[in-house]
């Protein structure tokens, strides 16, 4: 149960706010139509999801498990150090300085010091929660990848715009794809860890300068 | 040629004993091994260079002074390609207070090879109130390469550097594209230890990500240009000189680093956008105008 409420979009950590270059990507006519959606997310799933957030995912996990807060600060630091643009780090640290909020209030004190401007990261706070809720590895991962694809999917409705129903054929295909994310993301050593999506990132970046903007990334 | 390479003498390689493409490469026993260490002093009227140390056909060449203090110094790689199972390794010192600026005098080829990888590693570091300049031409991953490089960056807390990156996939102009091979690209850059960057291409031939909008979009070309100490005047200069640029670039400012990203034709652009670029960040962020490298208009 604990994890369906980890991944409900009514946590309320804003992450609603945060295409991560999307809005960006929609408005150059780079992703129009449901097809674009569903490689946009898909791609980016297989190829820097299950490379980064993943294995880094398992590491913040094992680290809250063992109590090793330096371990925890030390790869939320290369995580944040592999987000490629300013709204990409930004939406990291807000999601995660709301959910350290979230948790604090729900009686993790813990959580409380990692509401901070810098050194805190949404992976962390989502595996925190993950480990004091019960939640295995294998499913917070792929809980972690159901909540980014379903948000992406959400902000893509809206800004391509696309049919609800369009909506859903997309996360009921990419969504197919997760298992094995998981799968390699928790197989990668510590020296493979790491993957860019150089569209991506130009993406984000070229968004902070978009003449009209609905998301906050 | 000198640099057919006693295996014995070679370096022991700069990155992780567990790094995958290293140990592939060393258990065979085809490639060249090549290490080249130099250092950078400042001297009372300019940064001299020290400990050229090199083994295997690496080298540096005598270094330039066309303005007055800082070094200007060319890496060379005779061979001109890397073929599988050859091993590169770079390591650069800038000592406190120095001034270098690094280019090399031609592309970096990686050829096809028949399975086992072609390695570089590039450590540079930068004490404190010293500054260097990473400007090296491109890299081409040919079809059916498989190349494996890593650009390492550690500044001292005051240290200052600009530097960048081209990477080319397979040879459009000879109609040759990249349906085949592996170009493992990375660049990380820490400061006091701290990563401020971590950036790592993998890009395997024919998959998605050569072209996808997520990823090079198509484009055979991607660049990144990297900036410490930087401020939003700074981002938004180079901002405003960028609009209306025919190709995909955008500027971001990550804490104080500064980062261009562009993605595009071939070699020819992108060392233009990037050189452009340098000249417009180096009085700012230097206080020093643009001396472009004689060996650029050659």
């Amino acid at each position: 149960m604990r994890l369906w409420q980890l991944i409900s979009p009514t946590l309320p950590v804003g992450a609603y706010a945060y295409s991560a270059g999307l809005e960006y990507a929609v408005a150059c006519g780079w992703v129009g139509d449901e097809m674009g959606l569903e490689r946009w997310t898909a791609g980016q799933i297989e190829h820097s999801l299950a490379a980064l957030d993943v294995p880094i995912l398992a590491r913040l996990y094992r680290g809250w498990e063992a109590g090793d807060s330096d371990a925890v600060l030390a790869w939320t630091r290369k995580l944040l150090a592999s987000r490629e643009a300013a709204e990409l780090r930004a939406e990291d640290r807000h999601m995660a300085r709301a959910m350290a909020r979230v948790l604090a209030e729900l009686g993790e004190a813990e959580a409380r010091c990692w509401d901070r401007p810098e050194d805190t990261c949404w992976a962390a706070l989502f595996s925190l929660a993950a480990v004091r809720w019960g939640v295995s590895l294998e499913e917070a991962a792929a809980g972690y990848l159901w909540a980014w694809l379903e948000n992406q999917v959400a902000a893509g409705v809206k800004l391509i715009p696309l049919g609800q129903t369009a909506g859903q054929r997309v996360l009921h295909r990419v969504a197919g794809a997760i298992p094995e994310a998981v799968a390699k993301g928790l197989a990668l050593p510590d020296e493979a860890i790491g993957a860019s999506a150089p569209g991506v990132a130009l993406a984000s970046a070229a968004h902070e300068t978009q003449y009209t903007r609905l998301f906050r990334s | 040629m000198d640099g057919l390479v006693s295996h014995n003498a070679a370096k022991p390689k700069a990155s992780g004993a567990a790094d995958h493409a290293a140990a592939d490469a060393a258990s065979d026993t085809s490639g060249w091994r090549a290490s080249l260490d130099v250092g950078f002093v400042a001297g009372n009227e300019r940064t001299q260079l020290s400990g050229r140390r090199h083994s295997g056909p690496l080298r540096v060449q005598r270094p330039f002074y066309p303005e007055g203090f800082p070094c200007h110094a060319y890496v060379l790689h005779p061979p001109g390609g890397i073929v599988g199972g050859d091993q590169l390794a770079i390591s650069v010192d800038v000592e406190a207070g120095a001034h270098a600026l690094v280019t090399t005098p031609a592309a970096n080829k990686f050829y096809r090879s028949a399975g086992p990888w072609a390695v570089q590693r590039q450590h540079l570091r930068v004490a404190d109130r010293a500054t260097l300049e990473w400007l090296p031409q491109e890299q081409i991953a040919f079809q059916a390469a498989q190349a494996d490089t890593l650009t390492s960056v550690d500044l001292a807390p005051q240290a200052r550097f600009l530097g960048w990156e081209l990477t080319c996939l397979g040879r459009p102009a000879a109609g040759e594209g990249f349906e085949r091979g592996v170009m493992r690209n990375r660049l990380e850059l820490r400061r006091g230890g701290r990563p401020l960057l971590l950036e790592r291409n993998r890009i395997d031939g024919g998959s998605p990500v050569l072209d996808q909008p997520w990823g090079l979009g198509g484009y055979p070309a991607m660049a990144t240009l990297v900036a410490v100490g930087a401020s939003v005047g700074e981002r938004d200069a180079l901002r405003e000189w960028l609009a209306g640029s025919d190709s995909p670039c955008a500027v971001t400012l990550l804490d104080d680093v500064l980062v261009l990203r562009w993605l595009g034709s071939g070699a020819q652009e992108g060392l233009g956008v990037l050189e452009r670029a340098w000249s417009l960040l180096r009085p700012r962020l230097l206080g020093r105008e643009p001396s472009p490298p004689r060996i650029w208009r050659t």
